[in-house]
């Protein structure tokens, strides 16, 4: 009865870390990276398990983030050849590459993650309830 | 003496269906974990067939002649969902339902459908506890020796 409580914080946890990355991804949409470039996005990878639980039942259950992958879709592109930081040469001299952000995808990916936070908040609650009512059985 | 009295009226009923709903609850759970997982697909033991399972059972029971043998307990089968070992535990062996939207991550979720099965387990364990307390006082009040 009390694992069940581990599956719904799991997928509090992942969803948590997922709204992190998102947040992330907007607060440095005008960052560069350490080698120069511009801010490449940060994506959130999930599978189903946990692996930090006790039994082989538990791990098969739940959710847990795998990975934090940068986002390899190309930057975006404005065209400024009074910039220092213009490409000089290749088919987009004059550019300048901009962080690879889209605001609208984030915005949407962080209402979808707080939408399943909440199904999984609402899981829990039900199974709290459960195992209260399971308890007055030897009252 | 102790079995029989385990055994007797609807008690083995309610407990397996605690059993299950407890179990299935699990899986739901699962599912609402894994709502945004690409390739997820979602699992589940239909509880029409478990009902079905332990209306058979109780037929059976009954037409054995188990009120005038005494408190015969259950017999319950294993099926291609639940399965019974030893002691009378239940594991369940989900299958993956189908029918729901896939949608671009690959991932079959379907948060209405999750809600509704979330409410009425609960319901179903609710009820189930509810009738096990009461034929629990009865008991009591029998062995008590009170009226």
């Amino acid at each position: 009865m009390f694992g069940i409580l581990d599956i719904s914080t799991s997928g509090m946890m992942a969803q948590r870390t997922r709204l992190t990355a998102i947040s992330a991804n907007i607060a440095n949409r005008n960052s560069s990276e350490a080698n120069g470039e511009p801010f490449r996005a940060r994506q959130v990878f999930f599978q189903p398990g946990s692996p930090g639980a006790g039994s082989p039942e538990g791990r098969a259950l739940g959710v847990h983030v795998a990975s934090v992958e940068l986002d390899q879709s190309p930057f975006n592109l404005r065209y400024d050849p009074g910039d220092p930081r213009a490409l000089k040469s290749g088919a987009y001299q004059g550019y300048v590459q901009e962080s690879n952000v889209n605001m609208v995808v984030e915005q949407v990916n962080m209402m979808q993650a707080a939408r399943a936070y909440e199904a999984n908040a609402a899981a829990a609650e039900a199974t709290r309830s459960m195992v209260n009512q399971a308890l007055r059985l030897l009252g | 003496m102790i079995s029989d009295l385990g055994n007797s009226g609807s008690m083995p009923v309610l407990e397996q269906m605690v059993r299950f709903t407890a179990q299935r609850q699990k899986l739901i759970a699962h599912n609402i974990a894994n709502m945004d997982t690409p390739d997820f697909r979602q699992v589940d033991a239909s509880p029409a067939s478990f009902q079905s399972q332990l209306r058979r059972a109780v037929v059976e029971r009954r037409s054995g002649g188990g009120w005038s043998a005494g408190s015969v307990p259950l017999p319950l089968r294993d099926t291609k969902e639940v399965r019974f070992d030893t002691h009378g535990d239940m594991t369940l062996r989900p299958g993956s339902p189908s029918g729901n939207v896939l949608y671009h991550d690959r991932n079959n979720r379907d948060l209405e459908g999750l809600m509704q099965d979330l409410a009425e387990n609960g319901m179903a364990f609710r009820l189930a506890t509810d009738l096990l307390q009461r034929e629990n006082n009865l008991l009591r009040t029998a062995i008590s020796q009170r009226v």
